[in-house]
């Protein structure tokens, strides 16, 4: 286990200020590492919610932090808010005295693919991948980031491995549309994993009506029965909807391999 | 920044009476060990029980009524609960999640080493969506600052200007002071701090920013002003 007793780790969230599915599975992630005693210190920080970018150095006492996007793809956020906000300049930044290690975002990881697989079979068990299609949700091309590539390379690797009959990517506002999925789609069984980090974003919740399980966007994900009514039969077919791939507990996994892929590539500094 | 030890430091102020931060007051029992509850709860006995100090997540993540609280600040934090903590440690732990980055904060500021940041200069940083916040005018902006950081609606204390020359004008001054206050039966509490515009309050400023300029250029479309 990757053990690290003098640094501090910080996950950085989205967050929201309207829905509490946003952040609950960053907290979840940092609750969990605390708990496995690797770090000094394991903390979050948020966009939106507080702990704030602007805060959270305040609360470590470790010299050494590195610093682990909760973000699906390099993007915007990655980019620009997430260094603007900790003041991090390159790789490593040093920050009111401390040293800051900017890690990849968890999304990047090669595991990833693995993880989809894992979340495809867990919601619908005995259901024969070779009966099945697989889509994969992401956000549009539009968003300033690199999400849909990311979303893109998974469905190419899940397609590689020949295990799903087929394997599509599926979007809100561009082809292939979700609320189209039938029209794409020729097994009896379609299985739904939304390339999210949380169940919280807005556009989340306007899944299931796109789908075609519910009328009209309704609470939070954490406070209704969406994924415990699987399978829904929707057009002529048994269609399974999973919750983000962001709520896996493996990703607190991933947050500790890209620690430790930075160390590999930034030994020598 | 010189070697801290934040641990170290909460263990001295629990000492010395810091025993109350936000809304929660914090008793040190005869076993040694710590106990946590709301400050309109201090009497009672049919709170219910916890041990671990990350049920301090959820006990902070809705009021009582189920609404989500996203600023942790605002003075809504359910009450009927009771968090029972072994050492230090957990209760640092526990009070990063009600009161994140809080108890860090005050140490920063104790050892000099916060630096507030005006509000104008949070805006003038914004970029994307948020850019917009950069056309708040001080007269509107002092109103809304006055509004949503009243103590209604968040317990911090804004240590921030609105500009380098500008103070906070309709702040009362106690809501601007990092001084702690002494409170009944000698407590003393740990004030939190606010040292740089939320992003809540960033967004308010977007909003009234576009509000303004939408019904501007709406009241331009039912006048149009004749050149001369
Ligand atoms: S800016 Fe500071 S004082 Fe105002 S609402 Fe946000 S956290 Fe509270």
């Amino acid at each position: 286990m990757l053990s690290k007793p003098d640094s501090a780790l910080i996950i950085v969230g989205h967050g929201s200020t309207v829905n509490q599915d946003s952040s609950a599975p960053t907290l979840e992630h940092v609750e969990t590492l605390s708990r496995r005693g690797g770090f000094a210190e394991v903390v979050s920080a948020f966009w939106k919610e507080e702990p704030s970018l602007r805060q959270v150095l305040h609360m470590i006492d470790s010299d050494e932090v590195y610093v682990v996007p909760n973000f699906i793809s390099e993007g915007y956020f990655t980019r620009t808010v997430i260094p603007r906000e900790l003041g991090i300049t390159g790789p490593v930044s040093e920050v009111s005295g401390k040293k800051l290690k900017y890690c990849e975002p968890v999304g990047n990881h090669v595991r990833m693919t693995e993880l989809l697989l894992r979340r495809a079979a867990e919601v619908a068990p005995g259901v024969p991948p070779s009966e099945t299609s697989l889509l994969i949700v992401g956000h549009g091309t539009n968003l300033n980031d690199n999400s849909a590539l990311a979303a893109k390379r998974e469905v190419d690797r899940i397609r590689e491995t020949g295990i799903y009959a087929e394997v599509f990517n599926a979007y809100m506002e561009e082809a292939p549309l979700i609320a189209e999925w039938d029209t794409y789609t020729s097994q009896p069984n379609v299985v739904v994993v939304p390339f999210f980090i949380a169940d919280g974003l807005h556009s989340f919740q306007d899944i299931p009506v796109l789908l075609g399980i519910e009328q009209e966007p309704g609470l939070a994900a954490s406070q209704r029965q969406v994924f415990r009514q699987n399978p829904h039969p929707l057009r002529g077919r048994s269609l399974f909807f999973a919750s983000s791939i962001g709520t896996e507990p493996l990703f607190a996994d991933l947050i500790l391999d890209q620690v430790a892929a930075f160390d590999a590539i930034h030994t020598a500094q | 920044m010189n070697a801290r030890n934040l641990n170290q430091m909460v263990a001295v102020w629990v000492a010395d009476g810091f025993r109350q931060i936000g809304q929660i007051r914090i008793t040190q029992l005869d076993s040694g060990e710590f106990e946590l509850r709301h400050v309109e709860d201090l009497g009672r006995m049919d709170l219910v029980n916890y041990e671990d100090p990350f049920d301090a997540r959820h006990l902070s993540l809705t009021t009582v009524d189920g609404e989500f609280r996203p600023l942790k600040s605002a003075p809504n934090l359910r009450t009927g609960w009771r968090l029972l903590i072994r050492n230090i440690a957990d209760l640092r732990a526990a009070l990063d999640l009600f009161y994140p980055a809080m108890l860090g904060v005050w140490a920063s500021h104790l050892r000099h080493e916060l630096q507030p940041v005006s509000f104008r200069e949070t805006l003038d940083r914004q970029t994307g969506m948020y850019a917009a916040s950069k056309r708040l005018q001080e007269e509107e902006g002092q109103g809304l600052v006055a509004n949503a950081c009243s103590v209604e609606n968040c317990t911090k204390r804004q240590l921030w200007k609105f500009a380098e020359d500008q103070t906070l004008r309709l702040m009362p001054a106690d809501k601007c002071s990092a001084e702690s206050k002494l409170l009944e039966g000698g407590i003393r509490e740990i004030p939190l701090l606010c040292h740089e515009a939320c992003n809540l309050l960033v967004a308010a400023a977007r909003e009234t920013v576009k509000k303004r300029e939408r019904a501007a250029s709406a009241g331009a479309a039912a006048a149009p002003t004749h050149g001369g």
